[in-house]
């Protein structure tokens, strides 16, 4: 009986999952559903309604009516204000999928994106150009530091071959206490005890933009961001340096025997890695938020590894996760006010649709040997 | 009762997309020596897997001393008594001998009577005797990865006779043996089926079988062809039934016509990671329509001298000269450009990217150049036309063409990939390294008809070979190499097989000097 009962699921999940060509998308479907699923059952364990907490999660984030909005308030803002979150999140993916590509793991994309928000902060943020010039400098300039940071590393790996991931987490350590020594001794506000604001000329996010009756957030970093995976894509796949990243990061021996420059291609890799890390730091603490809270580093850099990990390593990928992973972070405090579902709740799905999707891989294995056996 | 120890009926395996054997009997008689001869994917292997407990047959039925078993596992087979010497040995290389011996089955010693720790003084005297009674000296305390290949064989042969193996199953077991090696082996064989000792044979070396086997089961695409008598075939009849048509053995090569100098090679010395010495002041030349054979033992600088040159590795003292130009502190793309074309020994990790597609692995070594790009932008449709005509001109066959990742492809396709863009290069000099290795006869053939023909297109090629038999027909000029040091080069006609064996095993020329 117990193996009958088994080779229906078999059967199952080999109609869904076993077909070769489709595994690439199917496998992350999967393993979504099997996590939103695992939070299904912990938020009915708690007491609360599940369907209404994820019902939730999709109005926190504007893309389902909430019952009553606040004035000037409505969904176009709550998705206006979703990008505004979203766009961080974008680049940070692009940052470890590109060294990805090159078989590089970049831990250190939060890092970089304190380093290039911090100092767009007080060279831009703080200074009193006009707003056309203020904003371009500003992402120029997040670019720049991120690229920095990244090509040190990349440039440590070739050199000393100092491995990347060791790096990264020291230079992460690094940047947010030498940062946040700065922040507290010149440029701390008494009262928030953050970074004092930066001026709206250099914000990357046009904030209470009065369109018709409603005060929203428009965040200019999210056209950034659709060039930015636009020009990723091409970069990969259309490139003599793509193709030269892409050999490096599937064989580095067969690369250097193709007569590729391994190092020469890995620094390049790595400060493409860093300046997308920077335009993320830049659209999130010049965008999404206005100022930086000291000591401590942000977890977007960390989600993005298993946001570009669960969009399949490609740039098309990542909009779904990152719209995904967005959601559920983004509306949890809805959820939390509306269904009193802690907001932890929601880190925890994304917890476990990131454990699952590293596990992908196994998965894919797994169905295959059943395929194989059947 | 019948007489035989090991009967297989009607064996069926499937794996996807493939029929790896269908319906396949075979029966072996105690004390008999079995070979099993085909090609690559023939179903050999697959079959012997089966008989032990790797794979479990779709369908069919197997009887080990007329008793029908259902063998699940390879300690199944081990309890059965049969053994297996895998083309890979499955040795751990920082153990001993003995240590490896022994594992899965050590000799328990109890201190004190309570703590439990192996008798490895116990062990070290047992396989010392085991080794003395089959004529397998080995030293028991020595770690693997100190000794050489002939010797790490012995030891998977002395761990199935500890374990007291009846049937001893050999896959390809000269693959990796210098001729007196195979010499000494065949002779160990020969002696355990005197002992009374069952052995099956998978080999696609049709001369070995001719020497030890008593009969001889023909496999081709999974099809049992035929079972013959060895002493009364010859071998022309096997390798026709193997290959499934008529197979010229000799390689039609016409005399030699050299032009001016390609390569030359001064007191080159190259050093492994470990700083140590791998190659010793070499010096050689070659000449365009000149084949030069690099001969040795695997293990011996060969792939590092190969390397050097291409570019690989930086040789720490000599010179590289390509075609009158000094090329020692050329990069690697630069080699490449000025003419050097390289198969490298490993296909998988070296000569492609294994997750590739194959038109991108065509194009590897030119993608950079027009037309396949133009000011950094890859042009995908060039790739493709590429792909087309390489696959076509060379005849490379897999699932998806263009668009197939190589990984999935035979190591038979995976290399006439590679040779077909190594040889499109048009490259002036073309460095082949072990092309053959774990070929079948049909690829073998193919390839050997192509260093022919780049040859008679009046380029220089130079051939680092661990088949005497590739030497000795493929030659025009022979470099024998011997602990990194060239021993001895002379023109192909002048040498004998055995004579190239003995400078390979670094005694050559004795004779003459004494």
């Amino acid at each position: 009986m117990k193996k009958n009962k088994n080779n229906i699921i078999h059967k199952l999940t080999l109609q869904t999952i076993g077909h070769e060509k489709r595994q690439q998308y199917m496998i992350p479907v999967f393993t979504i559903v099997l996590s939103l699923i695992f939070g299904l059952i912990v938020i009915a364990l708690l007491g609360s309604n599940p369907f209404k907490a994820y019902y939730n999660l999709l109005q926190g984030s504007g893309l389902a009516p909430k019952a009553s909005y606040a004035g000037h308030k409505g969904m176009i803002t709550d998705f206006t204000s979703f990008l505004n979150a979203l766009t961080p999140m974008l680049f940070a993916a692009l940052a470890v999928l590109i060294a990805l590509k090159a078989g590089l793991f970049n831990i250190g994309v939060s890092g970089q994106m304190l380093a290039a928000g911090f100092t767009a902060t007080i060279l831009i943020g703080y200074s009193d150009l006009p707003a056309v010039v203020a904003k371009p400098l500003a992402v120029l300039i997040g670019f720049a530091v991120g690229a920095l940071a990244g090509a040190l590393v990349g440039w440590l790996k070739h050199r000393f071959n100092i491995n990347e991931v060791v790096s990264t987490i020291m230079f992460n350590y690094i940047f947010q206490y030498v940062i946040s020594f700065l922040i507290n001794t010149f440029y701390v506000d008494p009262v928030s005890r953050q970074s004092k604001n930066v001026g709206a000329a250099g914000r990357l996010t046009l904030v209470d933009v009065v369109i018709g009756d409603y005060k929203m957030d428009i965040p200019l970093g999210i056209l950034l961001a659709t060039v930015g995976i636009a020009v990723t894509a091409f970069l990969l796949n259309k490139t003599i340096l793509g193709f030269e990243i892409k050999a490096v990061g599937s064989s580095t021996r067969a690369a250097e025997y193709a007569g590729i420059r391994v190092g020469r291609t890995r620094v390049l890799a790595m400060m493409l890695s860093g300046g997308f890390a920077g335009l993320s730091g830049v659209t999130y603490y010049m965008g999404y938020f206005a100022s930086i809270q000291p000591k401590v580093l942000v977890s977007t850099g960390y989600d993005a590894i298993a946001v570009a990990l669960l969009g399949n390593s490609s740039p098309i990928g990542i909009i779904f996760s990152s719209f995904l992973i967005t959601v559920i972070s983004k509306g949890s405090t809805y959820m939390n006010s509306a269904s009193g579902v802690q907001a932890e709740i929601a880190s925890a799905i994304t917890g476990i649709i990131l454990l699952f999707s590293a596990c992908g891989a196994y998965v894919k294995y797994k169905v295959n040997r059943w395929k194989e056996d059947n | 009762m019948s007489d035989y120890i090991i009967e297989m009926n009607h064996i069926t395996k499937r794996f996807p997309g493939i029929v790896a054997n269908d319906d396949v009997s075979i029966q072996v008689k105690k004390g008999e020596i079995y070979a099993l001869l085909g090609e690559n994917g023939a179903g050999k292997s697959t079959l012997m897997s089966m008989l032990f407990g790797m794979y479990e047959p779709d369908e069919g039925e197997i009887i080990i001393r007329g008793e029908k078993v259902k063998i699940q596992s390879p300690n199944h087979a081990t309890k059965l008594n049969i053994g297996m010497v895998h083309q890979h040995f499955k040795l751990v290389s920082n153990y001993t001998i003995a240590e490896n011996i022994i594992l899965g089955m050590e000799p328990i010693k109890k201190t004190l009577g309570l703590f439990k720790s192996v008798d490895i003084k116990k062990a070290n005297e047992d396989i010392l005797a085991l080794s003395r009674k089959f004529g397998l000296e080995v030293d028991p305390t020595k770690v693997i990865e100190q000794v050489n290949v002939s010797m790490q064989q012995r030891v998977e042969i002395l761990k199935m006779l500890y374990r007291e193996a009846e049937i001893l199953i050999f896959d390809e077991p000269t693959a990796v043996l210098t001729p007196q090696e195979i010499e000494f082996l065949l002779e160990i064989i020969r002696s355990l089926r005197d002992d009374g000792k069952t052995i099956i044979l998978i080999t696609h070396k049709l001369e070995e079988i001719k020497k030890i086997a008593d009969r001889c089961a023909i496999l081709c695409r999974g099809k049992l062809i035929d079972v013959l008598d060895v002493a009364t075939t010859d071998t022309k009849t096997m390798a026709n039934l193997m290959v499934g048509r008529e197979v010229s053995f000799t390689v039609d090569k016409p005399e030699p016509q050299y032009g001016k100098e390609v390569l030359r090679v001064e007191h080159l010395t190259v050093c492994n990671e470990d700083k140590y010495e791998v190659v010793k002041d070499v010096s050689f030349s070659v000449r365009e329509g000149e084949i030069f054979v690099v001969a040795g033992v695997s293990g011996n600088g060969q792939i590092e001298l190969a390397d050097a040159i291409a570019g690989l590795i930086k040789p720490t003292r000599g010179t590289v000269t390509l075609n009158g130009a000094d090329i020692t502190s050329y990069s690697i793309r630069k080699r490449n450009l000025a003419g050097i074309s390289y198969i490298p020994e490993d296909r998988h990790n070296v000569g492609l990217v294994m997750d590739f597609t194959l038109s991108d692995n065509l194009a590897l070594k030119n993608y950079f150049e027009e037309p396949f790009s133009r000011k950094g932008v890859i042009k995908t449709d060039e790739f493709t036309t590429y792909g087309d005509k390489l696959i076509d001109k060379y005849d490379i066959r897999s699932s998806q063409g263009n668009d197939t990742i190589v990984r999935s492809m035979s190591g038979g396709n995976q290399q006439k990939a590679i040779i077909a863009r190594e040889i499109e290069l048009g490259s002036s000099l073309t460095i082949f390294v072990q092309p053959t290795r774990g070929l079948d006869i049909g690829a073998i053939e193919n390839i050997h008809k192509q260093i022919i023909g780049e040859r008679s297109k009046g380029k220089a090629i130079l051939l680092i070979s661990l088949e005497l038999d590739e030497v000795m027909n493929l030659a025009d000029t022979i470099g024998v190499i011997y602990n990194g040091e060239i021993q001895k080069i002379a023109d192909a006609r002048e040498l004998t097989p055995s004579q190239v064996g003995e400078f390979m095993m670094g005694v050559g020329g004795r004779h003459e000097k004494e």
